[in-house]
């Protein structure tokens, strides 16, 4: 039987009850929005396949419970989790200020080397806002993570955000692949091997362009 | 003397004749005329003497004549003078007769022209009176001096040239008189045409007030007059709604109209001007379902128009009959009735529904007040319940859609007692256990089981504004609102509830959904309790409401088990097998792995579902596993597949069966979800266990070891197994067991394509 992707990669959603995850996922995969909040009870994920320097590319993305008391649930998917968006909400300085507890969070029950993005999610309600652009490449800097802000209501960086980490991902498989040949067809997921942490310097660049 | 004179005195005379013949012939001559001179000397003689005698007398005679003669001429003097004397003394006497005669004929005239005079006078006052009337409009009056002039007066009064004037002046004044009453008429009708709303409007609240009329406020009303000095009903006011209306240009009308003998005309022309001005009312002058107040100037001008009319019919003088008024009066209502029908049927606002409600209610009772008869209203009233009923529903869909919208679908969590509190209050729940625990409590429910359950006791609250005053019984109106009530739940909340779930619900709110309907149900018992609580008549509780939303449970549950499908469907495209690996991995593909664990964690979190709804989830999600697998073993676009490959798939085939084996849910048969593996599982024994000799044996018998196994399926698989075999030793040689192998398999394939074909044909 023909595949159907060339990669499988599996990506999590984190961050606080009501930053938008949901709404991230809903507008990757469907491309549309709705304004009501439902909080995610538990886990779920969407498919979607992309295309990705002519490779079929198939994102598992995870979403997750921002609430505590799912906890116990989300955590275990850390582990198979090739992919990490960390998601805050500009409008709430309190769910920029957690980002660094899942930060811990991933550290203790993620793969050493998951790759990592901050997304500073509902950029669109400037009048709100309150954690600024600045403080949030400046967390992200801290912790050499690549970081964007998003609005999923009108569809800025979304899609940007998730290519981005794909990108990455893919990268640093087929460096992985290289390294150890005969390479395992698409079984991302059994990556380990301890990976340099990537040079900051390539993602800065590349955030400028926003 | 000759003979011819002879012969011609011959002729005349015979004696004288012959004697004159014989003288002549004879001789004699000298003798006869000597004789003859004789004879004429006597004669002289004679006359001489005779005149001497008369001579003396005669002269006598002549002096005696002239003597007369001169008295004659005395006597003519004396005669003249008398004359003269009397002509004189006569002259005066004359003149004076002639001027007393004539004074005489002035005196006589003036006598007649006075007595003439003296019968004109009242004619003519009567007329100027009659003037005057007809001025001042007082026309009744003024026909009866008319009549008086027409009949009394003008004929005792001679032949004048004024008084046919007048005569023929006469039918033009009565003519006018009749268009100035007509004229009047009109006027009347037209005021009474503005009146007639005020007039109803007066009826309905004092029908109104009569119906809200208790001891109390009977009490209160006196008490009110009395602290503001009023005593008793002397107010100003008319107190009969007609006597807003004066009638007296119509009675004058009448009035004028009998005397001028066209008293029937008259009562034709007012019914057929009043039947008009009655099609006119009937017509609403704007849209009646815009707003209450048209509603009710419309009802008021028709009730006013015939509260009107019946007045009439007692104090009209025959100006409206019965059978008229009736006759009218049920054209109108029918009209009536199929106005409002119209319109209301267009009402979508409930308020003005009800408010329109209450103003036909009056309007009945105050027809029935002036005994008129209602009959199609009432069937209105119920049609317009019917309506009613709809609108009202059509309202709370929004309302429930809103709800359901704008509902997160998650228990509804209490952070201290006073919120917990306010659940208690607006939901009958059995809060015993929950009492116990520490805040946050959480209710097993979301928060649109409260929210709906609120609303439907608003929508029969709502609902029985509308059967208030419609004189039914508390028990008739309890089975209505019971009725209406299942029909908002069972028929309006479902449809929302479809309609909820024509768009993707994750799993958890489709859970919760189910959950929330269960709940509902049961306080549907509490609302028959309200109802009957409200309406004041017995409990009812043998209409079962079970299961009011049964369908709309089992849509939840079907969208559940179709979400569950999918996500399976969803992890199985992941899968990446490698068909023609050698060896297995050891451990169960990942997209499996992935895939219990997240369907594990689904049900776990589905533990609020009814049972039913679980094992029904976890059966289509299992079954919908060992499909798939199956599917893909029997995939014709995978050519070949290795022993390493089956291995794998058996492997992770027995992760699925641990995780069916396992109980995922409670209310399972021992073992019931492992058959959906069996017919899996019995191909991957039967190749995989190369037992092909037991198959070919037990093949068609009951209960065999590999009775799921179809020829077909065996020999499909077989042909991969072959295929991959045939490629990884393509370049080597064959050893004695492997021939012997390829040997048995190529006689087992002809073998089952042989029972294909038997079973084919």
């Amino acid at each position: 039987m023909a595949k159907t992707y060339d990669y499988l990669l599996k990506l999590l959603l984190i961050g606080d009850s009501g930053v938008g995850k949901t709404s991230i996922l809903f507008r990757f995969s469907e491309d549309a929005f709705n304004i009501s909040f439902i909080s995610t009870i538990g886990i779920d994920f969407k498919i979607r396949t992309i295309d990705l320097d002519g490779k079929k590319v198939k994102l598992q993305i995870w979403d997750t419970a921002g609430q505590e008391r799912f906890r116990t649930i989300t955590t275990a998917y850390y582990r198979g989790s090739m992919g990490i968006m960390l998601v805050y909400d500009v409008t709430n300085e309190k769910s920029f200020e957690n980002i660094k507890n899942w930060i811990r969070n991933i550290e203790e029950n993620a793969s050493a080397d998951v790759e990592k993005m901050i997304l500073g999610n509902k950029c669109d309600l400037d009048s709100k806002r309150q954690v600024s652009k600045e403080r949030g490449e400046q967390l992200a800097i801290e912790y050499q993570i690549k970081f964007v802000e998003t609005s999923a209501k009108d569809s800025l960086n979304v899609e940007y955000a998730f290519f981005t980490l794909a990108r990455d991902i893919k990268a640093k498989m087929e460096k992985k692949q290289e390294a150890s040949n005969p390479a395992p067809r698409s079984g991302a997921h059994q990556l380990r091997a301890n990976e340099q942490q990537r040079k900051p310097t390539s993602w800065l660049s590349r955030c400028s362009l926003l | 003397m000759t003979n011819a004179t002879i012969q011609e005195i011959e002729g005349i005379d015979d004696y004288w004749g012959p004697a004159f013949r014989s003288v002549y012939e004879g001789e004699g001559h000298e003798a006869f005329v000597q004789q003859l001179d004789e004879r004429i000397k006597q004669h002289d003689k004679e006359i001489e003497k005779l005149c001497n005698f008369h001579y003396q007398g005669f002269i006598d005679s002549i002096r005696e004549l002239l003597q007369v003669r001169s008295h004659a001429e005395e006597l003519h003097a004396e005669i003249s003078n008398v004359d003269a004397n009397v002509k004189e003394a006569t002259e005066s006497l004359c003149t004076g007769a002639d001027e007393l005669i004539r004074a005489r004929r002035v005196e006589l005239n003036i006598a007649a022209t006075i007595e003439k005079m003296e019968l004109c006078l009242p004619l003519l006052t009567t007329y100027s009176k009659l003037k005057t009337q007809v001025e001042a409009k007082r026309y009744y009056p003024a026909l009866k001096t008319l009549e008086q002039l027409e009949h009394v007066l003008l004929p005792r009064v001679g032949p004048y040239k004024w008084c046919s004037q007048i005569s023929s002046d006469i039918p033009r004044l009565r003519q006018s008189i009749q268009d100035a009453s007509m004229a009047d008429l009109r006027d009347f009708l037209e005021n009474i045409r503005k009146l007639s709303p005020q007039v109803g409007a007066m009826a309905l609240k004092q029908t109104q007030e009569m119906l809200g009329r208790s001891l109390a406020s009977i009490v209160k009303n006196k008490k009110d007059m009395a602290v503001l000095g009023i005593t008793g009903r002397d107010s100003a006011g008319p107190q009969c709604p007609h006597e807003l209306v004066d009638f007296s240009p119509l009675h004058r009308c009448l009035h004028i109209h009998s005397v001028l003998g066209a008293k029937n005309d008259f009562i034709q022309y007012y019914r057929a001007q009043r039947k008009q001005q009655a099609r006119l009312v009937l017509i609403p002058s704007g849209n009646l379902h815009d707003s209450i107040q048209s509603v009710k100037n419309y009802l008021n001008a028709v009730l006013g128009f015939f509260i009107l009319e019946e007045y009439l019919l007692s104090a009209g003088a025959g100006l409206v009959s019965k059978d008229w008024l009736l006759d009218t009066w049920s054209m109108a209502i029918t009209k009536v009735a199929s106005t409002l029908r119209t319109n209301t049927s267009l009402i979508t606002d409930p308020t003005l529904m009800l408010s329109v409600k209450h103003q036909i209610v009056l309007f009945i009772n105050t027809l029935k007040c002036y005994g008129l008869p209602t009959e199609p209203l009432p069937l209105l009233l119920q049609e317009m319940a019917e309506h009613y009923t709809e609108v009202l529903m059509q309202r709370w869909v929004v309302v429930f859609r809103d709800i359901l919208d704008n509902a997160p679908f998650l228990p509804v969590e209490v952070e201290n007692q006073e919120q917990y509190d306010g659940v208690m209050d607006t939901f009958p729940y059995d809060g015993e256990e929950l009492e116990m625990q520490p805040f946050p409590r959480k209710f097993p429910f979301s928060s649109i089981v409260p929210a709906v359950y609120v609303q439907v006791k608003e929508f029969i609250y709502a609902w029985l504004k509308y059967s208030a005053g419609l004189g039914l019984g508390g028990s008739r109106r309890a089975a209505a609102a019971r009725h209406s009530a299942s029909l908002l739940l069972s028929r309006s909340f479902t449809g929302c509830l479809s309609a909820l779930f024509r768009r993707p619900i994750p799993l958890m709110q489709l859970t919760q959904i189910i959950v929330d309907t269960k709940y509902l149900e049961d306080a549907t018992l509490y609302l028959y309790e309200f109802i009957s609580n409200i309406t004041g008549s017995e409990l009812v509780t043998t209409q079962a409401a079970g299961s009011m939303f049964q369908a709309a449970r089992d849509d939840a549950e079907q969208q559940i088990c179709d979400k569950l499908e999918k996500k399976v469907d969803e992890f199985l495209d992941l899968e990446n097998y490698d068909w023609l690996l050698v060896e297995p991995t050891g451990q169960a593909s990942s997209f499996v792995a992935d895939m219990l664990s997240y369907l594990s964690g689904v049900l776990t979190s589905l533990e609020q579902l009814p049972e039913r709804a679980r094992v029904a989830a976890v059966r289509a999600a299992t079954n919908r596993i060992a499909t798939r697998l199956r599917n893909l073993l029997l995939d014709p676009a995978v050519k070949q597949i290795s022993s390493g490959a089956l291995h794998q798939l058996d492997l992770d085939v027995i992760q699925c069966e641990q995780f069916a084996a396992g109980e995922p849910v409670p209310g399972l048969k021992e073992g019931e979800l492992l058959e959906h593996f069996a017919s899996l599982r019995q191909l991957l024994d039967l190749v995989n266990g190369w037992e092909w000799s037991s198959y070919l044996h037990d093949i068609g018998k009951e209960g065999g070891k590999y009775a799921l196994v179809t020829p077909r399926d065996a020999a499909t698989l077989l042909e991969k197994l072959k295929e991959a075999e045939q490629k990884s030793s393509v370049f080597t040689v064959l050893k004695k067991n492997e021939r012997d192998r390829r040997k048995l398999l190529d006689t087992v394939l002809k073998q089952l394509k042989q029972l294909q074909n038997q079973d084919g044909s």
